[in-house]
């Protein structure tokens, strides 16, 4: 088990290395960074500013500089070490973000960090509530559906949860503003957070929004596993003794079924972030899907790489731990 | 590709062992013999006459998708619209106040003089039209062609990086095979969607780049797929009777395992096409997919609050031929599935 764990622990930093890199490196290389900070002024030449700095030529409109042009531009590249390789760039930054120190944005000059610390709750906690409301529907529909499998009910339940696979996320975001908020108003169509419960009700239709498909894949899933279980001898011996049925399905049957959910737990978590950027753009929620499309779009480099960044470790990170909990629930993944 | 894994979940990577296809009538297939059901020719069917529409789409007698109905059109400065309007009758003034964003059908920004415009379904727009008096089924047609472009060359390009990558890392192990594992978990290692606004927000928004940033997202999954079905099948007699006789690696790869392994990806080629497609929605929504309509750009422009109460045709009609779509290349897709896994324990 130590050795399995060393191996994941190995696995998570080289992960986490390369998608930070590629992040940081992507966004540095296309496009000019200095053009980010100083605007046009990144298209003076460099010649220019070095001739100054030798004090051959004055840094004012005479030689079509303005005032303090070239101070600018070197404070910009100082400030960014815009003057070493990407690699270095990348290691500054690196360890800057080890310590907690994400920068700032080229654009309104706002603390990264606070933009985290402000938008990621929010984001964590639509997410949380998504998974909930899939567990809360797919564990009593997948018992349902497996417990008279190939009968009625489990027929009716594949077509429906073939048909909700079947709905992009973002469909069923608009349908579902449509009925619940315009049309019967049972729920706010806006965030607003004025206390928990205005929260959870406004964050209600974009959890079934992310929650409704998961249910779906969960319940194929859990549907799948329980068959399976339903015929092992112990389930038998169950009977025999007479236990209720339902007894049986949720004491006996289920806990050993969770295996396939458990594995795809964490890869739907990844699925989730990507579906709650766009979920949080229909109901215009302030998380951090929000934020990263507004800092991609006003052109604003530092906010995105730490953003994706953060999302992105804790997505590896939520598979790591999913790991780990496989492989203490199954010994066989271990030896593997 | 965010949605893949929450569509197919492991499936993608572990076809057979969950696979809940085979409890029910995977089973009564393979006792009677093999059949695709009525059920995958209708899926067929409807892409065939989606991509049929979609090709001859010039020549059918739709509306033109870009215009708009004969309607307030544009009148002078006055008391009402100090600016007065534009083409679309919109006021000027706050048209030039709600700045430079004035994506065409912003909805809410876009608020339009009273004109006719805007109608529910009738006989001339079977779908009816936008806040822009634009023929919604029109726009569908049109943007299908976009978002159908974009899901095959996404999956395309999957299919034939991550195919061949995946057959290398299965044919050849050791070294190879670790170094191709682990670019594929690092890019499993991203939120799907996530890459792709890396991407098309570092280059572009044409058609090619969205497409294949999608395409790249396709690669880890099939890539696997591939790797997975190169591994079991490397070792069976056939691909050992070629390497007796003295056949060279490539010749092996190409001819003895690559029909083989094709079998499992054609299923998810088509699974995967919905999902592009979807995703490309997505980005759509993020506003950084392609600069033309595409099914997530329609249905984008009707999904404000105001021409959500207004007229919902305009999101819900797109919404209704996607998910039709994406029912029938999922339906597709998992019936082939389930009819090759048969014809694998077959061998």
């Amino acid at each position: 088990m130590k050795q399995f764990i060393l191996r994941r622990v190995v696995q998570l930093v080289l992960v986490v290395f390369a998608v930070t890199f590629l992040t940081f490196a992507s966004l540095n290389l296309v496009g000019d960074p200095l053009f980010n900070i100083v605007g046009v002024l990144s298209g003076i030449p460099d010649e220019q500013c070095e001739a100054v700095a030798r004090g051959e030529i004055p840094d004012t409109q005479s030689s079509g500089l303005n005032m303090g042009d070239c101070a600018l531009i070197a404070q910009a590249k100082e400030q960014n070490n815009l003057d070493r390789n990407v690699v270095e760039r990348y290691g500054i930054w690196l360890s800057d973000m080890l310590s907690g120190d994400f920068g700032t944005s080229f654009v309104n000059g706002n603390e990264i960090s606070d933009i985290v610390r402000e938008r990621l709750p929010v984001t964590v906690r639509l997410i949380v509530l998504a998974q909930i409301v899939a567990l809360g529907i797919a564990i009593p529909w997948g018992v349902a559906s497996a417990y008279r499998a190939n009968r009625g009910f489990d027929k009716v339940s594949t077509v429906g949860s073939f048909g909700l696979l079947s709905i992009p996320n973002f469909a069923l975001g608009v349908i579902l503003l449509y009925f619940f908020a315009l049309r019967w108003q049972i729920f706010p169509s806006r965030y607003e957070n004025a206390g928990w419960w205005s929260e959870l009700q406004a964050l209600t239709l974009p959890a079934f929004t992310l929650g409704l498909g998961l249910a779906a894949t969960y319940q194929r899933l859990l549907r799948t596993d329980l068959i399976t279980t339903l015929q092992d001898d112990f389930i038998h011996m169950a009977r025999a003794k007479g236990m209720t049925d339902r007894h049986i399905m949720y004491r006996h049957a289920l806990r050993p079924s969770m295996f396939s959910v458990i594995t795809v737990f964490g890869v739907n978590t990844g699925a989730l972030i990507g579906g709650a950027l766009v979920v949080e753009q229909i109901f215009s929620i302030p998380g951090v899907g929000t934020e990263l499309v507004e800092a991609v779009l006003r052109n604003d480099p530092p906010v995105v790489i730490a953003l994706i960044s953060v999302v992105a470790i804790g997505f590896v990170l939520i598979n790591f731990f999913v790991d780990l909990m496989y492989g203490y629930l199954d010994p066989r993944v271990r030896a593997s | 590709m965010s949605d893949a894994d929450a569509n197919d979940g492991t499936s993608a990577v572990e076809p057979v062992t969950i696979d809940d296809g085979m409890v029910d009538d995977g089973m009564v297939d393979h006792a009677v013999g093999k059949k695709l059901g009525v059920g995958f020719w209708i899926a067929v069917g409807w892409l065939g006459v989606l991509v049929a529409t979609v090709l001859f789409a010039p020549y059918l007698p739709f509306n033109d998708p870009d215009k708009l109905a004969a309607g307030p059109a544009r009148t002078g400065p006055s008391l009402d619209n100090w600016v007065g309007t534009a083409a679309l009758g919109r006021d000027g003034l706050a048209r030039a106040g709600s700045g430079a964003r004035g994506a065409l059908g912003g909805g809410v920004r876009a608020e339009r003089a009273a004109g006719p415009a805007r109608t529910g379904p009738s006989l001339d727009n079977w779908f009816g039209t936008d806040a822009l008096g634009r023929d919604v089924f029109a726009r569908t047609v049109y943007g299908a062609r976009v978002s159908l472009v974009v899901g095959f060359i996404a999956i395309a390009f999957g299919m034939v990086v991550g195919g061949s990558l995946g057959l290398v890392a299965g044919y050849f192990r050791g070294r190879v095979d670790q170094v191709i594992s682990f670019v594929f978990f690092t890019l499993l290692s991203f939120p799907g969607l996530i890459l792709a606004l890396l991407i098309t927000s570092t280059f572009d928004r044409t058609l090619r780049t969205v497409s294949l940033t999608l395409g790249v997202l396709a690669v880890a999954p099939v890539g696997r797929l591939a790797r997975a079905a190169t591994l079991v099948f490397a070792e069976r007699e056939f691909v050992q009777a070629a390497r007796v006789i003295g056949a060279k690696h490539f010749r092996i790869m190409t001819r003895e395992l690559l029909p083989v392994v094709l079998i499992p990806m054609a299923a998810l080629a088509l699974l995967g096409m919905g999902v592009a497609i979807v995703a490309e929605g997505g980005l759509a929504f993020l506003q950084l997919s392609v600069e033309d309509i595409s099914w997530g750009v329609i249905i984008n422009d009707g999904r404000g609050i105001r021409d959500l109460q207004e007229n919902p045709h305009v999101a819900l009609m797109p919404i209704g031929v996607m998910f039709l779509t994406i029912l029938a290349l999922n339906f597709a897709g998992d019936r082939v599935r389930e009819y090759f896994d048969v014809r694998e324990t077959a061998f």
